[in-house]
């Protein structure tokens, strides 16, 4: 049916030209606009499907793991560059602050400009989050590195820093997985496999909402030891 | 109960893809006129700065990187009207009930600028932003879930693909005049009180949409800076109170 739309334009325009430049592609365009966002977003939902469906069980045995350390007084560090960086700040509040369940320690460590400007210009980049891992971090802790290309220097400093003192260290990536989805310091992987960083983005985003809930059912169970089996 | 939403990859329905289009039209109009960006997210504040970083510095080559700042100062309202110039764009990421965001919107045509609003929930009413840009659900985990990072990076691809377009870029936003723009002449153009008359029947300093001008307010008596009002032919005709309604005393 949409094969005489275009066809009709055609000839149309071929008689009225400035007609057709200056007010049918106005149109044109906006339609065209509109059915890009339709197709982009249904790329996006089918990749956040793909990308749940593929980790499922990683992600149910992070998520228990998770809640086993904020059970025991640990806290959350995310991690990111850019885009990401918002990302994982968005991450660190759903866990600090979620509108509903239970609120656990969590907090970005792209969030203090102080903290990390005076490590960039003391240190070098390269080890804004390490230095910050050296820090705070206890054997409870956990951290979560976002990257879509999986390759950040600073990110892989900070989680083989954070794993050798004793962190559960998670990793989202994308791409191929770059760096992380070989790095033997991260105990778990989730590479989303697009080209698109956008995708790639609002697949993590997914992908952290459903690490959030497993961890959040996992600590609302009832944990004396009749219960444990 | 399921987190997934699961209708045929249905992020995006057919009334939304249309508002992201033509929001997109006008945002990348007003860029190509100068406009900055201005961001603001009193609740979600890493979106604001999301969508900060997306447009200054764009994840494809070659993209340009266009102007856009995250205001998250506690007072989002003071920091957006003392940035905003007419002729700019303020983007909110927000519930329609978030209390800044209501206030910025609502002075935002004072300001000149034009307006956008994600969020989720109840809608905002009609007309409280030039572009409202919604996600239809009541699940208060939305926020976290990625739909906003969807609709914001959607509207900045779409916008860039506006600039492949360069007439259309031209045939910008018509703006109001005095004389022809029946929401001017029939009910005043909003502004808002920048600082009030030096004397008892001087005139005050009023900024809006189309700059700073001094305005009789005589009508309305005392006027205090960032009081609301109504200009028409150089007079102001009414006050818009502090509350949202428009009350006058």
């Amino acid at each position: 049916m949409t094969a005489l739309g275009p066809k009709g334009v055609e000839s149309t325009g071929f008689l009225y030209p400035f007609i057709d430049a200056e007010e049918t592609d106005a149109t044109s365009l906006l339609d065209d606009l509109a059915a890009s966002a339709r197709g982009k977003a249904s790329e996006s939902a089918r990749l956040q499907r793909e990308s749940l469906d593929e980790y499922e069980p990683v992600l149910i045995a992070a998520g228990i793991e998770m809640a086993d350390r904020f059970l025991r007084g640990g806290r959350l560090y995310t991690l990111g560059n850019g885009g990401s960086s918002t990302d994982a700040a968005t991450l660190a509040s759903l866990f600090s602050r979620p509108a509903r369940g239970r609120a656990v320690a969590a907090w970005s460590l792209a969030a203090d400009e102080a903290v990390v400007t005076a490590l960039g210009n003391d240190v070098g980049f390269d080890l804004i989050f390490k230095r910050q891992i050296i820090a705070h971090a206890r054997d409870r802790d956990i951290a979560v590195a976002l990257s879509t290309s999986g390759n950040s220097e600073d990110l892989m400093a900070a989680i083989t820093e954070a794993n050798r003192r004793g962190l559960l260290t998670i990793g989202f990536s994308g791409h191929d997985g770059g760096r992380m989805a070989v790095a033997e310091d991260l105990d778990h992987c989730f590479t989303v496999h697009s080209q698109s960083i956008h995708r790639i983005q609002e697949s993590h985003a997914v992908l952290g909402y459903r690490l959030w809930s497993v961890a959040q059912e996992h600590m609302s169970r009832p944990r004396n030891g009749a219960h444990n089996s | 109960m399921t987190v997934t939403t699961e209708q045929g990859g249905g992020l995006v329905d057919t009334d939304l893809s249309a508002d992201l289009a033509a929001a997109a039209l006008d945002l990348a109009r007003k860029f190509h006129d100068g406009a900055t960006l201005w961001v603001i997210s009193p609740q979600w504040e890493p979106h604001a700065h999301h969508v900060a970083v997306e447009f200054v510095h764009p994840v494809i080559m070659g993209k340009r990187a266009l102007p856009s700042v995250a205001l998250v100062d506690p007072d989002p309202v003071a920091q957006a009207r003392v940035a905003t110039q007419p002729g700019d764009l303020l983007l909110a990421v927000a519930s329609a009930d978030e209390p800044a965001v209501v206030e910025a919107m609502r002075r935002a045509s004072a300001w000149g600028a034009l307006t956008l609003w994600i969020g989720c929930g109840s809608r905002p009413p009609a007309g409280a932003a030039n572009h409202i840009l919604w996600v239809d659900s009541d699940d208060p985990m939305v926020p976290a879930t990625g739909r906003f990072v969807l609709m914001y990076h959607l509207l900045w691809e779409l916008t860039h693909v506006c600039f492949e377009h360069a007439g259309l870029l031209q045939a910008a936003v018509e703006d109001c005049t005095d004389e022809v723009c029946v929401t001017c002449s029939d009910e005043g153009r909003l502004g808002e009180v920048i600082s009030a008359p030096a004397d008892p029947h001087g005139q005050a300093l009023i900024r809006t949409a189309h700059g700073e001008e001094f305005v009789d307010v005589t009508v309305l008596g005392e006027v205090a800076p960032n009081d609301l009002v109504l200009v028409h032919a150089g007079t102001a005709i009414a006050r818009l109170d502090d509350s949202a309604e428009e009350v006058d005393r």
